[in-house]
């Protein structure tokens, strides 16, 4: 598989995904105007990766300082997947990383860790 | 019609209007207004939740025109991703008010109108749930997001949502809704 890289734009996310080291970035903001659109070779990359995943342990670590109730139905979505491989007994850990200040992004953090059991959903506070 | 320009403009003021825009709306829009939108809230001072709520719901207001509005660049091309609407962002007495508008079907209008009363009589706790519930499902086959831009609004307001249709014939009403953070 390549490392899929995808550059920031003002309204979407830097998205780097590496199937080398197995560490993976979704960083920046993310309002496109057609999520769909936007995330869909994301997600056909990541389900081939799953599958290839065997025993390494997979982590992401998304700070997403804004998103827009699109991304937020996307990143259900993305965690759906990540949930159902986690019940097939593959390894991924979520790193939700968020400014101290910022109480939407804790929020949306806290109310996905709570959704999910299958995988390690970390919540990670940086203050300045 | 220039002489009236400036009584016009006096208006807008009195009324703590920051923003109006009245025309073609698209993801450029959104982009450009929304920076420059965040950068005055950022030279005020304003507290970074709060200015970050208001952007929030100007970005979802806007898209929900662009991706609703009747009224399309080129006309009639509901794929297009250019639409005709209207944003209006305003302060008054310490809150930000953020109002959107755009010409609907009265057939949209009555399913607009379905989402919203189920919205007005939920509580901050009751919108949360609701939200969280309605992001697990699939959107219905008319939302061309992910359907959760109302409940996002109502999250975010500090006061219900206040909405109006204003009846321009027998097909068409004008939309408009009204967030106050």
């Amino acid at each position: 598989m390549e490392i899929l890289e995808i550059k920031a734009t003002k309204s979407s996310p830097k998205v780097s995904l590496n199937p080398n080291t197995n560490i993976h970035e979704i960083s920046g903001e993310s309002y496109p105007e057609n999520s769909y659109e936007f995330y869909e070779p994301i997600f056909d990359w990541i389900e081939e990766y799953i599958e290839n995943l065997g025993d390494n342990e997979a982590i992401f670590n998304i700070e997403l300082y804004y998103f827009n109730s699109s991304s937020s139905k996307i990143l259900m979505d993305m965690f759906d997947i990540f949930e159902d491989a986690g019940e097939e007994g593959k390894k991924i850990v979520i790193n939700w990383i968020y400014e101290s200040e910022n109480h939407a992004a804790q929020e949306y953090g806290e109310e996905f860790s709570e959704d999910f059991e299958n995988m390690t959903f970390n919540l990670v506070e940086k203050s300045d | 019609m220039l002489e009236q320009l400036y009584k016009y403009k006096s208006e807008l003021k009195k009324d703590g209007i920051i923003f109006s825009f009245v025309g073609p709306i698209s993801q450029d829009v959104v982009e450009g207004i929304g920076s420059v939108l965040r950068e005055k809230m950022e030279t005020e001072d304003i507290n970074s939740n709060t200015s970050l709520k208001v952007f929030a719901i100007f970005v979802e207001q806007m898209q929900n025109v662009i991706n609703y509005s009747v009224d399309r660049v080129p006309e009639n091309n509901f794929d297009s991703h250019i639409s005709f609407g209207m944003i209006i962002v305003g302060q008054n007495e310490g809150k930000y008010f953020i109002i959107g508008g755009n010409r609907v079907s009265n057939v949209q209008k009555e399913r607009i109108e379905k989402k919203l009363s189920i919205l007005s009589n939920m509580d901050k706790q009751e919108l949360r749930a609701y939200y969280r519930e309605q992001r697990k499902i699939d959107p219905d086959e008319y939302s061309k997001g992910a359907g959760l831009g109302f409940i996002e609004m109502a999250k975010k307001s500090t006061e219900p949502l206040e909405y109006n249709f204003e009846p321009i014939d027998e097909e068409n009403s004008y939309f408009t809704i009204k967030t106050i953070v």
